[in-house]
Parts: C-alpha cells; structure tokens; sequence
C-alpha cells in the first residue's frame, strides 16, 4: 500500500475524530434514513410477492369433451402445452372433480344423479408475461379453438380486477421506494457536504501547498463511506432487530433474505462516498 | 524567476489591475507597497496561480500562466511557498503536524519528512515548541510556523501577502528579520503591505501601486 493511500486512511479515520459532532449528526442521519429505507426495501419485497402470488392464482379452465379418449386427451394436453404464453397444464380427471365437487359444496352428484356428471379439465397456467387481460385472453381463444376442448371458463372480471389492483399496489409501492430513496441521497449527500464544508480550512491549505486534487478528495472520499457504512451498519442493525421482534410476534408473515438486511449497510458505504463525492466537487470548484 | 508584463486584471467589467510589470529575479527582494485595496493581494494570487489575467503574461520559472495546465499547478505550488497575514494555519494541529502536513500534501515520505520538519524549524528558531498548539503560540510565532511550512518544500520563491499585518511593532521587526535572513540565504521574495515604513528597513527593490496602477 503506497504511503499516500495509508496516509489518506489515516487522514481519513482522524477526521471523524476532528470533526467529530458533523461525523455523529452525519453518521446519525445515515443510520436513520438507511433503516427507513431497509424497512421500506423489506416492505417493498413483500408486498410484490403477495401481488405476484396473486398473479399466480390468474389461471383458467378448459373442460374436455366427455367422449374423448386418453390418448386424444393427452393429445389436447400437448397443443395446449404449445400454445404460445402457457407454462403449466395440470390435467384434473373425472373423478378428481368429483372429489373437488364434494370437499368444496359438501354434497354428492353421485347421489343426486347417479352418476359423475363432471366432465375431465385441464387448468392452464400462463408464463409471466401473459398475465395481462389482453394476452391472456388472446390464448384463452386459441384454446377455445382446438379440438376436443368443450368449453373454457376464464374469468376475465375477476383477471382485469386482479391485474389492475396488483398493478396499481406496485406502482404506489415503487414509486413512494424511489421518493424516500431519492431523499435519502439528497439528505446524505448535503449532510454530508456540511462535514466537508466545516473542514474547508484544511481543504483551502492543502490546495494552497500544492496538494493534487486526488490527494485532496482520497481522505474525505474514506471519510464519507467510514460514515456510510457505520450509518449503514446500524441500520442494518435496527433493521434485523425489528424484523426479529415482528417474527417472533407474527411467524411466517415476513419473508426476509440476508441480502435484504444488509442492503442498509450496502447502501450506506455507496451514498457515503457519492455523497462525499458531490459534496467535494461543489466545494472544490467554489474553493 | 517571476515577471510579470503589462498585466490586466478585471472582474465583472471593474478594473482591478491595469498596465502591471514587475519582475523578480533569483535571489531578490521586492515589496509591492500601496494602500489597502489598491491590488497588491490581487498581484500575488496571479502570481500563485489562483487565478488568470485578463490580459498580459505573467510567469513564475518555467510555467505560464496563460499555458499552465490545471493538472501542474499543483506542481508549480509545491515550489512557491506562501505567507498569509491571518497565517492560515489548522488550529486543531500541532506546530510539528502543520508544518508536516505541506510534506505531507505533496508526497513525500515519512523519514524525509521528520528530517525536513526539525529543519526549518530550527531555520525559523521554533524547535523548542514542536509539540505546541497553534493556539499556545502568540501571533509572531503563528507566523513563523507559517513561513517554516512555506519553506518546507524548498521553493524557489516565497510570496508574503501582509506577512506583519496582524503584529505589534516587536513581533513585526523579529519577522522581518527572519524574512532577512532567508533571502539572505538566496532565497527570492514578493512581499506586499501597506506600510511604508517598513520596506526602508529592508534590502528590497519597491512597486508603488495606488488603484490597480503601477505609480512608480
């Protein structure tokens, strides 16, 4: 490591100390936005999935003409599988219905009508970009269309409600992730433009003895994720601690990954040395 | 060494300088003397390099003012040492640290650093308060840690802007006669004030300047 960069570290560590009640509200600020933003990330996280997961249940159902043989019906199963936008097909036979039609309507057709009335289907899944009224029912046509299939119940209300409510959470959800995300950047970079700017002596005699502009940023850019990422640090902290208490409240309610609690820290290591960055460059120019 | 021909300066339409030619050889001594206000701050910042003249040339050694690259003067600073009347010193430093810190600043290693510090300060006769606070010293001996961080990277020329404006008689003569002794030693010297009375005491050639203009 060459001298000027363990200088720089150095330089960089003592500054912390130097400037010390800038570095605990900078170092404050980062903390709080950043766990505000981790909480936000882990919400945004979920909520997407329980509107994915209920994109997932947009399925339809093609019923099959009684009289069809197996070797047709695995047939049909085939030119439905090849049908472009579809991803799953999952036959359900004669008697499966019946079983279905007895746990759901607590009744039997068997006694009723003294035989299965209900005819074999197949439940079709659509890949993830047919989920959409349109192209979805652009498939349910060409399924509609093939031989042996006796009738398709697709329902398209219940389809269009789900898509435009999911979409709807979605866009809200993003676009209030990005709002808070932006004020974090704006608050950590001006923050941290104040730590810069009350060590602005020491940047005016560094350039006066002939300091590069290199040597100059290096102790300040070290400085800026330092506090980054011990904002970040506790952020990620108090992140995995009110996940903790909320799991042990409410078991299986959040889903959670390692990469989710430690994005605050992630984050805060990159804003602290954005932000270091725009602060020196405004201040540099202007010095 | 320093030469600066029919420098203009002007900001926002105002004249600040106008017709300037003062030239510095190796060696010498030369006061820029005219009242406050009347440019003699404005001539060494161009001679710093901290900014361009609106019109003329203004050079220091081998570097132009008008064709230095931003990338040098870095460079060209660590060869011009510079002395301020509010010292500009960090406060929250040691008498040893600021001195270091223009080493420091511009590369050079730990060892050389030491050796070179101890140096120029035993040249300004502070050796004995290294570890003292800039805030312990008095305002004579602010100064000289000044001009011993001026020194530090060897220049090849000092500019003192007002160097004995914030000091009593006293203090004012003992720093004269540490300026004195350092260009004695060859070393060249652009100092500006407004006191009159003191560059009859010193071997300096003098540049009368009164409202941006050169009167003598």
């Amino acid at each position: 490591m060459s001298l000027n960069l363990l200088y720089s570290m150095r330089e960089g560590i003592v500054g912390l100390k130097r400037a010390r009640m800038a570095s605990v509200i900078t170092v404050s600020t980062i903390a709080i936005t950043m766990t505000l933003l981790g909480l936000f990330l882990i919400l945004t996280f979920n909520i997407q999935g329980i509107a994915q997961s209920f994109r997932n249940k947009m399925t339809f159902e093609v019923f099959i003409d009684n009289s069809l043989e197996s070797t047709d019906i695995q047939l049909l199963e085939k030119n439905i599988i090849d049908l472009e936008g579809v991803e799953d097909v999952t036959f359900i036979s004669k008697e499966e219905a019946l079983e279905r039609y007895r746990r759901d309507f607590e009744n039997d057709p068997l006694e009723i009508v003294g035989y299965n009335p209900l005819p074999p289907s197949f439940q079709v899944k659509l890949k993830q970009d047919y989920r959409y009224p349109e192209r979805a029912e652009d498939v349910v046509r060409k399924t509609e269309a093939l031989e042996g299939v006796d009738k398709v119940v697709y329902h398209e209300n219940l389809f269009r409600l789900v898509y435009r409510y999911s979409r709807i959470v979605i866009l809200v959800d993003v676009a209030l992730f990005l709002t808070v995300l932006l004020a974090a950047i704006l608050l950590v970079a001006n923050t941290l433009r104040l730590t810069i700017l009350s060590q602005r002596k020491t940047i005016q005699i560094m350039e006066l003895v002939g300091a590069t502009e290199g040597f100059i940023r290096r102790p300040y850019l070290i400085q800026g994720m330092l506090q980054g990422g011990i904002g970040g640090g506790i952020g990620s902290f108090i992140v995995l601690i009110i996940v903790q208490g909320v799991s042990l409240r409410f078991p299986d309610f959040l889903r959670v990954t390692i990469p989710m609690l430690l994005f605050p820290l992630a984050l805060g290591l990159a804003l602290g040395f954005i932000g270091a960055a725009i602060g020196l460059g405004r201040f540099l120019k202007t010095a | 060494m320093i030469r600066l021909s029919d420098v203009w300066y002007m900001v926002g339409g105002n004249q600040i300088l106008s017709e300037i030619n003062i030239q510095v050889k190796a060696g010498e001594f030369v006061c820029i003397v005219g009242p406050s206000g009347a440019g003699k701050s404005t001539i060494l910042r161009l001679v710093h390099m901290e900014m361009s003249p609106t019109r003329g040339q203004v050079i220091v050694a081998d570097y132009d003012a008008r064709t230095v690259h931003k990338h040098d003067i870095p460079l060209f600073r660590r060869k011009v040492g510079v002395v301020f009347q509010d010292f500009k010193l960090l406060e929250d430093r040691d008498v040893y640290e600021n001195v270091a810190f223009a080493l420091w600043a511009t590369g050079v290693p730990r060892r050389r650093i030491k050796k070179r510090v101890f140096q120029v300060l035993a040249e300004v006769g502070l050796s004995h308060k290294r570890y003292a606070m800039i805030y312990e010293l008095s305002g004579g001996e602010q100064q000289r840690v000044t001009i011993a961080r001026a020194l530090a990277n060897e220049p090849y020329v000092l500019l003192a802007d007002e160097p004995t404006g914030n000091l009593d008689p006293e203090t004012t003569e003992e720093i004269l006669g540490l300026l004195k002794r350092i260009n004695g030693k060859g070393m060249a010297i652009l100092m500006a004030t407004h006191k009159e009375d003191l560059v009859r005491r010193l071997p300096a050639s003098v540049v009368r300047i009164r409202q941006g203009r050169m009167v003598e």
